[in-house]
């Protein structure tokens, strides 16, 4: 698991109060909306603040690929890692 | 005049949290701390509680035991400062030009307690969220007193969480964070009668908590003073 990875779990659980999770109960590839994590629309608008305050990444939450880069956490940490440095 | 019985009751304070804590409590034996702590609510699964307040967190513990068994139960949620902690925080970060945390904002409202109760006990009956003055404790129970017209049992929740620092010049009636929960119930165990009256001393206890010492010292009958209003107890505990 990348740096980024861990990072970015311990952000979740931090910022949607996950209590009495720990970063490993996280699957990188677990689908963290819906069926997965079981988290919902407000955890998304949670998670993306999280994630702009963090990275200071301006996310679109029209754009179809939000949807993307929302999937899971590895895909979250590809989308930060890409975006971050810019 | 209000006619009504307690059927149950239940009461949360940090580091007072069972009927002898309370009892002692009454007699001035023991003090609640003031500080930050709330009940864990771990009868309900992380994933649900994760969003509770320490207000809510205080509400529900009181609340939940009370209403088990309990279907179309009526509720009458009281607080007079509500959510002040998200309130603060949300404050902070306006003065700080940074963006809002949607939950916050979402669950700062005054109803949002209630909204919680509803989604995490199925509830669909009607529930109520009031605010008022120092008497404010007295309005909630008249709102519960008329709903037994039409319901055989409703449950009151009062409470008030440890204000935040912020809050600390302007808040003076909360000793400590607090929650009682009233399951009422058709009856004569407690007569509630009131008059207007010009301002009197504030009773050293906001008046949930002194309600609650009375009732566990059997008091048989007292008065709350408000700004506009006097409130005049009758309770018969054991009747």
């Amino acid at each position: 698991m990348s740096q980024l990875e861990q990072e970015i779990k311990t952000l979740i659980i931090e910022s949607l109060g996950l209590e009495d999770m720990t970063p490993s109960d996280i699957d990188s590839q677990a689908v963290l909306f819906g069926d997965g994590l079981g988290l919902d629309s407000v955890d998304a608008l949670e998670l993306g603040l999280a994630i702009q305050k963090r990275y200071g990444i301006k996310i679109d939450a029209e754009s179809k690929d939000t949807r993307e880069h929302f999937r899971n956490v590895a895909s979250l940490a590809a989308f930060v890692s890409q975006h971050r440095s810019a | 005049m209000l006619n009504f019985s307690i059927a149950a009751w239940q009461a949360w304070a940090p580091d007072i949290d069972t009927f002898d804590r309370w009892l002692l409590w009454a007699k001035g034996e023991v003090r609640a701390q003031n500080d930050y702590s709330a009940p864990k609510v771990d009868f309900l699964p992380a994933m649900q509680r994760r969003r509770l307040s320490p207000l809510a967190r205080m509400a529900f513990h009181v609340g939940w035991p009370l209403a088990e068994g309990c279907e179309q139960l009526p509720l009458v949620f009281y607080s007079r400062h509500g959510e002040t902690g998200r309130t603060a925080e949300l404050l902070q970060c306006l003065a700080n030009a940074e963006p809002l945390s949607p939950t916050q904002f979402g669950l700062s409202v005054h109803n949002a307690i209630i909204g919680q109760w509803s989604i995490l006990r199925g509830e669909t009956t009607e529930m109520t969220a009031l605010s008022g003055g120092e008497d404010g404790f007295e309005q909630a129970l008249i709102e519960a007193a008329l709903l037994l017209q039409e319901h055989p049992q409703v449950l009151l929740i009062a409470a008030e969480e440890q204000p935040a620092p912020l809050y600390a010049a302007a808040i003076d009636d909360i000793p400590h964070a607090y929650a009682l929960g009233l399951l009422l119930s058709r009856g004569s165990q407690c007569q509630l009668s009131w008059q207007a009256t010009a301002s009197s001393p504030a009773a050293s206890l906001p008046n949930p908590l002194n309600w609650l010492r009375h009732w566990l010292l059997n008091t048989p009958a007292w008065q709350h003073h408000g700004t506009q209003r006097s409130w005049s107890w009758q309770c018969h505990r054991a009747q």
